[in-house]
């Protein structure tokens, strides 16, 4: 009976160890990372990516570096285990693959406007739209998880919630995406640099 | 006139089965069935870097192929930032889409690449007739009721799908490892298409 006891205390710990915020939590932490987000004119950091499907065995890890230049240049540089990288830049998408470039116009395309938009903001944590997003926050235990669910009916079919975990500072140290069956693919941010001088020649491709 | 007669035989020659085409020797088949290894380790997480050229367009991503059971594999292709393009299953003789998105949803493109798979992932295949051609040994099979050969060299090198005894796809396995291929090329022939898969895990 004892051992039932402390079972059931147990999950009862587990289960709280992510709880809802509190309407006045979730206001500070908002204000903490739009504030943090305002600051940031450059970013780097190195990313390690797990793509999580059901039915494999085991997520597949690739991991690569990240660049961020106010107001609109980022560039996601996958290093292993292959050379790919994707540069965001006057509406233009850069794709150096292996070696191979090539770049496509978005200045056309609306979801492509959004997506770097989205990117840019999720890389920075401020993904707070209430016009875009149902946001739920949450507390897990001294960092905050936050869930931006899609409302646009047509987004929500390939995402179905962003989830960013934000440490005490409101850096984002996790972004992932939620795919309507469950597989994901998480984002784990390490070695942040904020506000160091980037040369534009990193944005080069 | 003799040009004439010149000009059938060669025609005769051109239209004449595959094989006879090709100078394959008929061979007395000993095998039943052939073999593809190459996605047959229900342990193993099969992932390629995939570049595909369709016509002026190149696509690259990952290509995830699962063997779940006997006879059942799923197969998804995703891009490099994990957002995924299609997830299709295959079990037995059924084919089901469980994903693809808007831009490619089109029964023409997905029938193309069930075949494909399929001849990438079918694992024991009927032999109808054997030939050789130096050390080569070459099935005839009926994969999905379409002309297949399977060319092996020690280990499954090559298959060729046929069709009025001409080249329609092949399949090139390469830089194989035991019975990991750790390049897969799919050339087509009367359309443009190539994908070339390289093994990253």
């Amino acid at each position: 009976m004892r051992n039932i006891i402390y079972i059931l205390f147990f999950m009862g710990t587990l289960l709280h160890a992510q709880t809802k915020m509190s309407t006045a939590e979730s206001a500070t932490l908002k204000a903490k990372v739009k504030t943090q987000a305002a600051t940031i004119k450059t970013l780097l950091s190195d990313f390690t990516q797990y793509k999580h499907l059901d039915f494999l065995s085991n997520d597949i890890t690739s991991s690569g570096k990240l660049s961020f230049k106010s107001p609109n240049m980022v560039k996601w540089e996958y290093l292993t285990p292959f050379k790919y990288a994707v540069l965001f830049k006057n509406e233009t998408l850069f794709i150096n693959d292996e070696g191979k470039k090539s770049n496509i116009d978005i200045g056309s395309s609306k979801m492509f406007k959004q997506l770097n938009t989205l990117i840019i903001n999720s890389v920075k944590g401020d993904l707070f739209d209430e016009n875009e997003f149902d946001i739920t926050y949450f507390k897990d235990g001294v960092n905050s998880k936050v869930y931006f669910n899609p409302k646009d009916k047509k987004f929500s079919k390939y995402i179905k919630a962003f989830q960013i975990l934000f440490n005490e500072e409101g850096d984002v140290v996790e972004l992932k995406m939620i795919e309507p069956s469950e597989d994901y693919t998480k984002i784990v941010f390490s070695n942040r640099i904020v506000n160091t001088n980037l040369s534009d020649a990193i944005f080069n491709q | 006139m003799r040009y004439l007669i010149s000009s059938f035989c060669l025609l005769f020659i051109a239209c004449g089965p595959y094989p006879k085409k090709h100078n394959f020797q008929l061979r007395t088949t000993s095998n039943k069935t052939i073999h593809n290894p190459y996605f047959s380790d229900e342990k193993k997480d099969y992932v390629y870097k995939a570049n595909i050229a369709v016509y002026d367009k190149l696509f690259s991503g990952i290509f995830i192929v699962k063997k779940l059971g006997e006879a059942n594999h799923r197969i998804v292709f995703t891009t490099e930032m994990g957002n995924k393009i299609f997830d299709f299953s295959f079990l037995n003789d059924t084919f089901k889409v469980n994903f693809i998105i808007e831009a490619i949803d089109k029964a023409i493109l997905i029938n193309i690449l069930k075949k494909d798979f399929k001849a990438l992932i079918q694992e024991k295949i009927p032999v109808i007739k054997s030939y050789s051609l130096q050390d080569t040994l070459i099935y005839e099979t009926a994969l999905s009721n379409k002309k297949h050969f399977y060319f092996k060299t020690q280990q499954l090198n090559k298959i060729i799908r046929v069709k009025n005894a001409k080249e329609k796809v092949t399949f090139l396995f390469l830089e194989i490892n035991n019975i990991i291929a750790n390049q897969i090329k799919i050339l087509h022939s009367n359309i443009k298409l190539k994908i070339n898969l390289k093994s990253i895990n």
